[in-house]
């Protein structure tokens, strides 16, 4: 009996583990598109946040799932415009430019939040429901953790060997990496660096937006302050971790998601100890995870310095 | 046709027109945005700037609320002149408070000459430790000051959290809703200016730490270092600069500036230790250091300025229904838009024929 509850949690913590790796692996494989591209972008809390915003309020206005779902891809678009236009056209410091548009979104959200439920209760929505995979779902301990699970959980595990893909078999992916790694040679060619750059930065920051959407439509019902609570940054994190690598960044993503849904389920189930400290756990980790890793071979050469025509 | 020439040289007139630009671009905006949501855009800026500076009650809540606001800026000018983007001013605000909060425990019933230094040192001690600590896991592990900042922030946060909730700080009977601590005795007040009790006299702060930044960052060897890891740290240190240590010292006088703010915020205004007030301190922080140019003085002006509109925005609640996050809404506008003009500050707009 004791052996069926304990196996049961493990189920639940890795089931757990691969709905809250979803968020994070969609603004982690944007957010790899941008700095490949030599954009270092700080903005990816904002864009997130901005992403589930919009997810927010699409989902409360039109009752539509999957039209927040577009609402949290065009609302990132947009963060990703607003950054490009600050780092490649302008050429602000990459740095300054994604604070500013972290504290812009951060200003903007909470503002149009509260005019949003002014005077009434809070709207809400339920969110995403688990797909289960027919048959491969009914397999005992796999089948709850992989195969029963939310739609873009699906999509996001896929969009990693996309990424790949598109990094390093397709044309446009060659172009990509030679924006972080020697823009020179585009210009020289008579190729745009900043019209890509734009290109580069808006789709991956819609992807990151759309982590932010799931995040607010697979896990909640209603918008707070704050509410992406530093995923942004762990997002980030992940990326330098993981070396600049979908594989590696997947892996990091993976063991955040794993820490978060321990310490949920150690809250749960009342762990002795304050629960400030499991809420803690991920943060902690990021700087131990820091500490700890010292390779940056697959850091872009020329990430966060903008390209100047000498 | 136009076009836009990068400057040689800069131009005085030139720079103040982008930024005055860059001010009307942002009420603009930001009355766009009132009207986004339906409010009386003439009504709300008219309350604000009632609230501002309409009385002297008001330009007394002005100067209130811009203390904490400018003492993280000046944290962030000394941060970000030396290229150091340290955000933990914001966790770093909370820490003064906590810090203040353990000292006015421990200086209980000093007399106020002694416990209004020592309850404020105590403070800027907790800010300077955060700062050490970004500053060693960037000298010896290489980790973003950045990133370690913001993980630091939340890690303070939580702190403050469970020492409130569950900790030994917590007010008797307060439940998840109701993190605080007991209100601090009444002599642990600090004193009122012009015997007005809204008026405390941390407001003086402010004014002191910009002289001293100001004179620090342009007339001291130190002032010279910070700079120069700005411009140029590799001939820093081929000067024979230790930048290791020059990171580490910046990194604590901005966690001691920010902290001050956390602990002026606890003694002169809230009188118990609790997240509400602290929050958002730190980040408003980092607007007004950039919106001030870096500069101690503009810093001042930025602070003043935010300052008044946080009053006026207190004001405009009393009298409508405009959310009081308008304010860190026009904080992020303006900001975007000083961004901006900083850049067209440095070209020039040349008329070409078309051929």
């Amino acid at each position: 009996m004791n052996q069926l509850f304990q196996e049961a949690i493990i189920v639940s913590i890795l089931a757990a583990t691969m709905r809250t790796m979803t968020p994070l692996l969609f603004s982690a494989m944007g957010e790899l598109i941008t700095q490949r591209a030599g954009i270092w972008n700080m903005g990816v809390e904002g864009t997130m946040l901005t992403g589930s915003f919009a997810a927010y309020i699409a989902a409360t206005t039109t009752g539509s799932l999957w039209l927040a779902v577009l609402a949290a891809i065009v609302a990132g678009a947009l963060m990703g415009a607003i950054i490009a236009f600050m780092t490649a056209t302008l050429r602000v410091d990459h740095f300054i430019a994604g604070l500013g548009l972290n504290l812009l979104a951060g200003g903007l959200t909470l503002y149009w939040f509260q005019s949003y439920i002014q005077g009434r209760a809070q709207p809400t929505f339920s969110g995403f429901q688990d797909v289960a995979i027919p048959l491969l779902s009914d397999i005992s301990v796999i089948g709850p953790i992989l195969f029963s699970q939310r739609a873009l959980t699906y999509v996001a595990l896929l969009t990693v060997p996309l990424v790949w893909f598109l990094l390093y078999r397709s044309r446009y992916g060659l172009e990509l990496r030679c924006l972080g790694e020697n823009p020179k040679a585009l210009d020289v060619k008579g190729l745009s660096v900043t019209a890509r750059q734009f290109a580069a930065v808006m789709i991956g920051s819609a992807l990151t937006g759309l982590g932010g959407g799931f995040l607010m439509l697979g896990f909640s019902d209603r918008f707070l302050a704050d509410f992406t609570a530093g995923r942004g940054w762990i997002v980030i994190v992940a990326l330098i971790a993981g070396n600049w690598k979908p594989k590696g960044v997947l892996v990091t993503v993976i063991a955040f998601a794993f820490l978060e849904a321990l310490a949920t389920h150690l809250q749960v189930l009342g762990a002795p100890v304050p629960h400030q400290l499991l809420l803690a756990l991920p943060y902690l980790a990021s700087i131990g995870l820091l500490m700890g890793v010292r390779f940056r071979s697959g850091q872009p050469t020329r990430l966060g310095i903008p390209y100047k025509r000498e | 046709m136009i076009r836009f020439e990068p400057r040689t040289e800069r131009d005085g007139l030139w720079t103040a027109a982008s930024f005055a630009m860059a001010v009307v671009a942002g009420l603009a905006v930001s009355a766009l945005l009132l009207a986004s949501t339906g409010a009386d855009v003439g009504q709300v800026f008219a309350a604000l700037v009632q609230g501002a500076a309409g009385s002297p009650k008001a330009l007394a809540t002005t100067l209130v609320k811009a203390t904490p606001i400018i003492l993280a800026g000046l944290a962030t000018v000394i941060a970000f002149r030396a290229q150091l983007w340290s955000i933990g001013q914001e966790g770093q605000v909370f820490a003064g408070a906590m810090g203040g909060y353990l000292g006015g425990q421990v200086l209980a019933g000093m007399p106020p000459l002694l416990f209004f230094p020592g309850v404020l040192a105590f403070g800027m001690a907790a800010g300077m430790a955060l700062g050490w600590l970004a500053a060693q896991l960037r000298n010896r592990f290489g980790v973003n000051e950045i990133i370690s900042t913001v993980m630091l922030n939340y890690l303070v946060i939580y702190l403050l959290s469970w020492l409130l909730q569950g900790g030994p700080w917590g007010e008797n009977g307060a439940t998840i809703s109701y993190q605080q601590s007991p209100m601090l005795p009444e002599e642990a007040f600090l004193p009122a200016l012009f015997g007005s009790n809204r008026l405390h006299a941390g407001v003086l702060l402010p004014f002191l730490a910009a002289a001293l930044c100001a004179v620090v960052i342009s007339r001291t060897p130190l002032g010279y270092e910070i700079r120069g890891l700005g411009y140029n740290p590799e001939a820093l240190r081929h000067k024979g600069v230790n930048i290791a240590r020059t990171v580490t010292i910046v990194m604590m006088a901005s966690g001691a500036l920010a902290a001050l703010a956390g602990a002026t915020e606890l003694f002169g205004v809230a009188h118990r230790l609790r997240a509400d007030n602290l929050i958002g301190l730190g980040y408003a922080g980092i607007i007004v250091g950039m919106i001030g140019g870096l500069r101690p003085l503009g810093t001042v002006v930025a602070g003043l300025f935010f300052g008044g509109l946080a009053s006026g925005a207190v004001y405009m609640r009393v009298l409508g229904d405009v959310p009081a996050s308008l304010v860190p809404a026009i904080q992020g506008i303006t900001l975007f838009f000083f961004l901006c003009a900083g850049v067209l500050a440095r070209y020039r707009v040349v008329r070409v024929a078309f051929q």
